[in-house]
């Protein structure tokens, strides 16, 4: 089963990934579709803390407390993939999943897939439609640092747990010079904005 | 093997549902005094609101013969026989068992029952009350209700009337709503910020004292502090009490192991049962639907493996309802305060031996599920906490994550 891995450092907080979200879930399919439009459901959110920035979205994890808390019968796990989804048509937007969700990827809106016009639960579906055509997710695809990689759960996990030991043991950190680079130029900028707080 | 359910609710469907799931192909009976398949509570005001009932079955309308369940539906169960290995219900008639699945739920607890006999006055429980509700509205062209009761229930069932397009007067006794899922401070702020949010008339520190008829109908209600309200409905959401007397003789509800066993051969789960805390180890009955989850789900894989056992309740509950301003709350609110406030957003966790003994977050979800992991697993926080939950932008968790102090 494949998901969806952050790599924090080697993302730009360009925001890539939230417009090629939007454009993937609006109905009319486009960037001019999606923008301005109250509706436009965004399953992923470039949090930017300092100089530091990550998209943060549902792990689709397993077990699940939102999937146990759900009472309405709109939340459920996709069986082929594993993907924890929300049914839209059952959902009453009662924050139960929300509530329990220790990655707050659980958002409430009145988006294009709401039946009765006002606000359901909505989060990243794992972009099902695309991935089972043999697809990427659209945030991973537009990407364009790595920062997102879209990979079989078990191997990654645990390469990226020798690697981690690695960079303990090492101090390897395996991001590429340029994004190094950058990160270092935001860190001045963020220390720069500070001092002059001051 | 032969499977009895008293009581047709969530916790009965979930247990129902994994017995079969699990393999187990003998004889199951489901007992309820409501003709409808298994419901979710937590949806049915949304069917009063205005939305489509097919929506308050929430693991299908099909589920009797999706899950080959003979159903006994029209009559309550009032009496088991433990001994006899057999139930009665209200017309006599009777159902033997093997094993017992006793999940009969709560009933509505009425300060004067005999009002329920007078045309407009309504109970706020059961499907039945909604579709009474629902069509007494439509019947009387109703645009006014009051609601008695404010807490959990009595809350949910005005914002769905008032969702509905009436306008509604929500009574309550407390100094507050919600009184029992927030704390003096909390409770206070929900309730000024709900009055301001919705508009809603609610009077607090009184009571519905006495009801007014008109030719065998409602017409007004006169409160504790003798001012009267016109209305053509009453809603009653006073309390509920277990309906353990058709097992115990009383409404203390039903005790019950980690194996949710209440006798060798009956099991207990849901809204009827006691169980104990899975922090404090209180037994006390934790209705809600996690663990009423949880409880079936024991019970289920105990039937048929013979192993598992329940590892308590957490008393989490959440009121968001029509309106985009969540209330959430768990554990018990003492020890020593920590409180963060900005606009319509408000925290407060409570810490006893640096762990989070209890919180409660108002305005906004976020952060929540942070409290409750760090809640229900017993982690030191106090070095931490003042931080993350002081964060304008909702994202002191992922500060301190990173290694920075709270802006």
């Amino acid at each position: 089963m494949k998901r969806i891995f952050v790599d924090y450092k080697k993302c730009l907080a360009c925001k890539a990934c939230e417009t090629a979200c939007a454009v993937r879930h609006h109905p009319s399919g486009t960037l001019i579709g999606a923008l301005g439009d109250r509706k436009t459901e965004i399953d992923v959110r470039v949090l930017s803390i300092e100089h530091e920035s990550f998209p943060l979205a549902c792990r689709h994890c397993d077990p699940a407390d939102c999937l146990s808390a759900c009472p309405s019968g709109a939340l459920g796990r996709d069986a082929e993939t594993g993907a924890v989804l929300i049914d839209p048509t059952r959902c009453k937007a009662c924050a139960m999943c929300a509530m329990v969700c220790t990655f707050d990827a659980i958002s409430f809106k009145a988006t294009h897939r709401s039946p009765f016009g006002r606000e359901v639960a909505h989060k990243c579906d794992l972009c099902l439609l695309r991935t089972k055509d043999g697809g990427i997710p659209a945030c991973v695809e537009a990407c364009h640092s790595g920062a997102l990689v879209y990979a079989e759960y078990d191997a990654t996990r645990s390469k990226r747990a020798t690697k981690s030991l690695r960079t303990y043991l090492l101090g390897e950190e395996g991001v590429p010079p340029l994004v190094e680079l950058y990160r270092e130029l935001r860190r001045k900028e963020f220390a720069r904005r500070r001092g002059s707080e001051e | 093997m032969k499977i009895v359910t008293a009581g047709t609710g969530m916790a009965a469907a979930e247990f129902v549902e994994q017995l079969r799931l699990g393999g187990f192909d003998g004889e199951i009976v489901m007992v309820g005094d409501e003709d409808y398949p298994p419901y979710s509570p937590c949806v049915i005001p949304f069917y009063l609101a205005g939305e489509p009932l097919d929506t308050v079955f929430w693991k299908g309308k099909d589920f009797y013969e999706k899950y080959r369940v003979t159903a006994r539906l029209g009559e309550p169960v009032v009496q088991v026989d433990p001994d006899r290995h057999m139930i009665r219900t209200a017309d006599g008639k009777t159902e033997d068992y093997d094993r017992l699945f006793f999940a009969t739920g709560s009933n509505s607890w009425y300060p004067r029952p005999e009002w329920l006999g007078t045309e407009g006055v309504f109970g706020f429980k059961t499907l039945s009350d909604m579709v009474a509700i629902d069509r007494y509205i439509k019947e009387e062209q109703a645009t006014a209700a009051v609601v008695f009761g404010g807490g959990f229930i009595g809350v949910d069932a005005a914002l769905s009337l008032q969702a509905r397009g009436l306008r509604v007067s929500l009574v309550h006794r407390n100094t507050r709503l919600l009184s029992q899922m927030t704390d003096e401070d909390g409770g206070q702020f929900a309730t000024s910020r709900l009055a301001k949010k919705t508009g809603m008339d609610i009077r607090l520190r009184t009571k519905v004292e006495e009801i007014i008829q008109a030719d065998g109908r409602l017409s007004a209600v006169r409160l504790t502090d003798g001012q009267e309200i016109a209305t053509p409905l009453l809603i009653l959401a006073v309390g509920v009490t277990p309906n353990s007397a058709p097992l115990r003789g009383d409404d203390k509800g039903i005790c019950s192991n980690e194996q949710m066993l209440a006798d060798p051969c009956i099991y207990t789960a849901g809204d009827v049962a006691i169980t104990r805390h899975a922090v404090d180890g209180a037994p006390s009955v934790y209705a809600n639907y996690p663990n009423a989850m949880r409880q079936a789900r024991v019970a289920a894989r105990h039937l048929l493996h013979g192993d598992g056992s329940y590892s308590g309740s957490i008393n989490t509950t959440v009121l968001r309802k029509h309106i985009d301003f969540p209330v959430i709350s768990a554990g018990s609110f003492n020890g020593e305060p920590v409180t963060w406030q900005q606009g319509d957003v408000w925290r407060r966790v409570y810490l006893v031996d640096g762990m989070i003994n209890g919180y409660i977050t108002i305005g906004d979800t976020r952060l929540s599920g942070y409290l409750y992991q760090h809640y229900v697993d017993r982690t030191r926080v106090d070095g931490t906490i003042r931080k993350i939950i002081s964060s304008p932008r909702h994202d002191g968790q992922y500060r301190e994550m990173l290694g920075f102090a709270a802006a």
